[in-house]
């Protein structure tokens, strides 16, 4: 092989001294051949490369994880696996199998969590926008609907009259825990006196019966005692429903939130030092509940749990398409997935691995994405060897959100597969093709190109 | 009906049995000799006359349990003298005071001895009337008189006349034809009677056969009936019918030859006949001792027949497991048994009932890492929930958590917390972490209350639970047993048990929605239309009612279906009468969690009696008396969903194989009861929907 010329450049040796990324550069290069014992060539070989895989043992374990965590502690503790981060039937069947009922946030999810065989009292059906058909083919199936706004209330009270009986409901609140940013969007506000005129509205209509409480603090929450002054305020409540309405709730679902073990941007840290560990938000939350619910008393709680059970379990694996030298002595490097598959680039700084040992010092490279755009940056700025075209990069965690928030555009979406027991590889998503692309397209009988 | 009732159950008491019919019948056989049958009814009418007036309540009367004693003795003295208005007065007064004897003695033996009175009273009041008798030259003595009345001579020779004459001399008919039509009687009702008055007889009056040297002589004893009924009394009604009771039976009779011999021969000297005294006295006396050694197999619970007992004594003893001193497991989640009762390291001795919990992952190990630190431990730290209502009386807070590997032996039960349960025991749980508890003492709590962290402080060579139950409140008393209520083992709810070594178990907190939907309160109708094959073939009216004892039951005018809630778990406790939809209830839904998981199952065992009939019932009655593992009937139940239960009653010997399903109403009680393919389905009025 003729090998490439390059203009040369000058580079500061760093030797396994202590630098400011907190390590030996040299150490810091991690090499990946296979994931669970199956090696990285044999899956891109056969499913071409970009390729998102996942591990089935990762994800069946941190579940069990998590939910041994709180179920020690609480005993009516129920998890809503979050549809939203990854929607794939077969990682969500996973979950179910472990014991997850399924969260929802859209009338699609909700189709298919029931095409899953996923019955309706056990759907938490959650969001701001709901149809008043997705509420009453819900309602009627007997989900557990959280009411997000006023609207809600008297679209609901109209199921409730087509479906001539009364109807039980959540109501999500939203309300100050001492998190930047507060979410103020979703639900009725707890302190300014809102949620309880959202309750009044309720029992004054008469149509619905006030079931439970649900509040969603924020995202990749890094303060477990956010959630002890959730669980607080959400207990103060329902016990002044019940004295005030004498509404007896049965659940309270305290959403999710948890941080997976990744590494944010402009984060100093490592995330295992950063990032609290798991133990720490269980103890934090049942610890708040049973300060504030009276003796013996145990609502039935549900988390809405997401990143922190699926992100570690998935990997992207992308190839090197070619790489440049910048201006400015940066190595540039063009990988065959960008921010079309990873939406989480914008905040994540992933772990890189390769797939093979490389030779050469550790230069300031950057990693773009296939794109004809600027931005599409997978990251900006690390330490890697030199890499050949050809050499692959395994991106992880990559588990959460990218596999549902990821676009069509310019390129066919991947394959996603599945490692199994004993190694056994399952295609979980085919490979897209133009036939995807353009199986809803029309195109007018005028404008067709006549050959 | 009432009263004709209790005087029919006096006749059918003499052979320990509850049974209207062969009370009639026996009455009909007394009737062949007029003297003894018109003085049984002058003393028993006389007694029971007597009970009205000084307001005897009519459940006691209702059993006719106070009034075969007064029925024996108006039969013997019936059978003394011959029948003149005077002999009436006579049998008058003898009735009621036998009745009077009978509420005196069985008072004192239930409260010094915990014992029946069987015949005693009987025995003393007849010896009295016959020593007494010598006096009275205005009643005449028939015993002086040739004996003939009715009497076919039938004879088979006299080893198997001699038990026919015994048995009919329990009525005091000593002769073969009467004794034939009783012993066919005991036949049909209890095989296991039947069987045990035979062996009673032989094995007795054999052994007398060989003491004084005359088969003859022996066998044509009439007084050897008390063979027969210490035989039954021993041996199918205060023990279970087993090979063991058979066994310890043949001993009391063989026992009782002695006192027979000996009462006989001291009696007579006075003209009184020997009555019942040796069995009353062998009878009692084994019974007593029986139950001083706490013999495992007395029946406590006597039904009309030895079968009915042993059925239901077989199945209780499958269905209540556990204890009365009832607590729930300490914490939340799933944890593994690491030391139970009689453990290999610490639960000796005096501290024998404990249980010992720790936390393992799927290899089975209790720590993260490499082990050495407290914090590895999956448990430590982990909330420790109050496993019962009581009041905190002792709480030590401020040892330090020992370092792993080394153990407090100064303190050994480390921080702990001791409360008192409202039923006045004591639960101490030992080896919390340091500080970790925010109650103080006096403080009360719930089921469930969170009282502190698992720690490793103590002697405690790893983080664990220690949970004891004890008398006094002093830590580190002596244990005694107890079990844990509502939790669940690999999938399978129990009600009240005990967990084996290693078994991973997660308490069951009850679900308040299933107790509302199992609130039945009294005066509750609820209607069924009966349905089988979309017709509608009948109707099914249950009313909640609650028996004198407190037991709730629903009523469908023909039979009562016992039901209850005990600690987290509803039961349908038992079935009677003849009401096919009811006993179907009962078959499969014998009992439920007040609780709901996914998938859970749970099983149960319903006596063989009420799903066999006639014959079938009879055969398996008697012979689960000598194998009493060998015919279970087996429920197996199962969550299908939150409202649904499915349920298989089966068993492989008896090719027993049926399913059922039920779903519960939104409100209360059971929207549909399908069995087969019978459906029972609800008719929901009006009001009761919302």
């Amino acid at each position: 092989m003729i090998k490439k010329y390059e203009k040369p450049v000058m580079l500061k040796i760093e030797t396994g001294m202590m630098n400011k990324f907190g390590s030996s550069p040299y150490y810091t290069r991690k090499v990946r051949t296979e994931i669970d014992g199956v090696k990285i060539d044999d899956l891109v070989n056969e499913h071409g490369s970009p390729l998102f895989v996942f591990s089935e043992s990762t994800l069946r374990q941190r579940y069990k994880q998590l939910y041994n965590v709180f179920s020690t502690r609480y005993p009516n503790i129920a998890f809503g696996w979050s549809y939203k981060t990854n929607y794939l039937p077969a990682i969500c069947n996973i979950l179910h199998q472990e014991g997850a009922i399924a969260e929802v946030v859209s009338e699609m999810e909700y189709d298919k969590a029931r095409l899953a065989g996923i019955p309706g009292d056990k759907i938490i059906f959650n969001g701001p926008y709901k149809s008043i058909s997705a509420l009453e083919k819900a309602v009627s199936e007997g989900a557990l609907v959280n009411i997000d706004h006023f609207d809600e209330i008297y679209d609901l009270e109209k199921v409730a009259k087509n479906l001539d009986r009364k109807i039980k409901v959540g109501m999500r609140l939203n309300m100050d825990t001492g998190i930047y940013p507060q979410w103020t969007r979703f639900g009725f506000n707890l302190e300014s006196g809102q949620a309880m005129d959202a309750v009044k509205r309720i029992v004054n209509g008469g149509k619905l019966i006030l079931n439970g409480l649900h509040c969603h603090v924020g995202t990749f929450i890094l303060d477990p005692n956010a959630y002890a002054l959730e669980v607080e305020k959400m207990t103060g409540l329902m016990y002044d429903l019940e004295s005030k309405f004498n509404i007896k709730l049965e659940y309270l679902d305290i959403g999710g939130g948890f941080p997976s073990k990744s590494k944010l941007k402009g984060t100093y840290q490592s995330p295992d030092t950063l990032i609290p560990s798991i133990d720490e938000y269980a103890e934090a939350i049942s610890t708040a509940l049973y300060r504030n619910l009276k003796g013996g008393h145990m609502p039935q709680v549900y988390l809405e749990t997401g990143r922190g059970i699926i992100d570690e379990a998935g990997f992207l694996i992308t190839s090197i398409v070619t790489s440049k030298r910048l201006p400015d002595g940066r190595k540039a490097y063009v990988a065959d997935a960008g921010i079309n598959l990873l939406y989480t680039a914008f905040w994540y700084k992933y772990t890189i691995e390769t797939d093979r040992e490389l030779q050469g010092t550790n230069e300031p490279s950057m990693i773009n994405g296939p794109l004809c755009m600027n931005i599409d940056v997978i990251e900006e700025g690390t330490l890697l060897p030199p890499m050949e075209k050809g050499v692959r990069l395994i991106l992880s965690p990559v588990g959460a959100y990218n596999v549902t928030q990821w676009m069509q555009f310019i390129e066919y979406r991947p394959a996603v597969v599945l490692i199994g027991p004993n190694k056994t590889v399952d295609l979980i998503r085919e490979r897209e093709d133009l036939s995807d692309i353009i199986r809803r397209e029309k195109v007018p009988e005028r404008l067709k190109i006549k050959a | 009906m009432k009263h004709l009732n209790a005087i029919l159950y006096s006749y059918s008491e003499i052979l320990f049995i509850r049974s209207r019919w062969s009370g009639f019948l026996l009455f009909l056989i007394t009737l062949l000799n007029p003297y003894v049958s018109l003085g049984g009814i002058v003393s028993v009418l006389s007694a029971y006359t007597f009970a009205r007036l000084i307001n005897m309540d009519n459940e006691f009367l209702k059993e006719g349990f106070y009034t075969y004693n007064p029925l024996l003795t108006g039969l013997s003295v019936g059978y003394l003298f011959s029948f003149t208005p005077l002999t009436i007065l006579f049998m008058v007064i003898t009735g009621i005071l036998t009745f009077v004897t009978t509420i005196f003695l069985s008072s004192i033996f239930s409260y010094y001895l915990k014992l029946p009175v069987l015949s005693m009273p009987f025995v003393i009041i007849s010896s009295l009337a016959y020593m007494a008798s010598t006096q009275y030259s205005n009643l005449f003595v028939t015993g002086l008189y040739n004996h003939t009345y009715w009497d076919i001579q039938l004879t088979f020779g006299f080893w198997i006349d001699g038990y026919f004459k015994s048995i009919g001399a329990i009525f005091f008919m000593p002769n073969v034809v009467t004794g034939i039509i009783i012993a066919s009687i005991v036949l049909a009702l209890s095989r296991i009677h039947f069987l045990l008055s035979i062996l009673g007889y032989y094995i007795g009056t054999l052994v007398i056969a060989l003491m004084v040297g005359s088969f003859e002589q022996s066998f044509s004893d009439i007084n050897h009936f008390n063979f027969i009924l210490i035989s039954m009394v021993v041996g199918g009604i205060f023990l279970v019918p087993s090979p063991k009771s058979y066994l310890i039976a043949i001993i009391a009779v063989c026992t009782s030859t002695v006192l027979l011999d000996a009462v006989l021969v001291f009696w007579s000297n006075y003209g009184i006949p020997a009555f019942t005294l040796p069995f009353n006295i062998i009878s009692l006396s084994f019974i007593y001792v029986l139950g001083v050694v706490k013999f495992p197999q007395m029946a406590y619970l006597i039904k009309d027949t030895p079968e009915e007992t042993i059925d239901l004594y077989l199945s209780n003893k499958d269905r209540y497991r556990g204890s009365w001193i009832t607590i729930m497991l300490p914490f939340a989640g799933k944890w593994t048994v690491y030391q139970g009762f009689n453990g290999k390291w610490t639960h000796q001795g005096g501290w024998r009932y404990a249980y010992d919990f720790i936390i393992t992952d799927e290899d089975g190990k209790s720590f993260k890492n490499e082990g050495n630190l407290a914090t590895d431990y999956y448990c430590f730290k982990k909330p420790v929930l109050s496993p019962i209502r009581g009041r905190v009386v002792k709480v030590v807070n401020n040892l330090p958590d020992v370092e792993i590997g080394t153990v407090d032996k100064v303190n050994n039960w480390g921080n702990l917390i001791i409360i008192k349960d409202e039923r006045n025991f004591y639960v101490e749980i030992s080896h919390l972490a340091e500080d970790s508890i925010k109650l103080e003492e006096g403080a009360w709590v719930e089921r469930g209350t969170m009282l502190g962290l698992c720690g490793n402080s103590g002697y405690s060579p790893q983080p664990h639970i220690h949970i004891q139950v004890q008398e006094v409140e002093s830590i580190g008393a002596y244990t005694i047993p107890f079990s844990f209520v509502n939790f669940m083992e690999s999938g399978v709810y129990h009600s009240n048990d005990l967990p084996e070594l290693d078994a991973i178990v997660e308490p069951l907190h009850v679900d308040l929605k299933y107790d509302s939907k199992t609130s039945f309160v009294l005066d509750d109708v609820f209607e069924y239309k009966i349905i089988k094959n979309e017709t509608e073939i009948d109707r099914l009216n249950l009313t909640v009612k609650m028996a004198l004892d407190g037991t709730f039951y629903l009523d469908s005018g023909k039979g009562k279906l016992y039901f209850g809630k005990h600690e987290g778990t509803f039961y349908f406790y038992s079935s009677e009468g003849n009401d096919k939809y009811l006993n179907a209830i009962f078959q499969s839904l014998p009992r439920f969690p007040l609780t709901y998981r996914e998938n859970l199952t749970w099983s149960d065992t319903i006596p063989v009696g009420r799903v066999l009939k006639a014959v079938p019932k009879a055969i398996v009655q008697f012979l689960i008396s000598f194998v009493h593992n060998a015919f279970k009937i087996n429920v197996n139940l199962k969550f299908s969903s939150p409202t649904k239960i499915t349920s298989k009653i089966s068993s492989k010997v008896l090719k027993v194989n049926r399913t059922a399903e039920l779903e519960f109403s939104d409100q209360v009680g059971f929207k549909s009861i399908k069995v087969e393919d019978i459906e029972l389905r609800r008719i929901e009025s009006a009001s009761n929907t919302d």
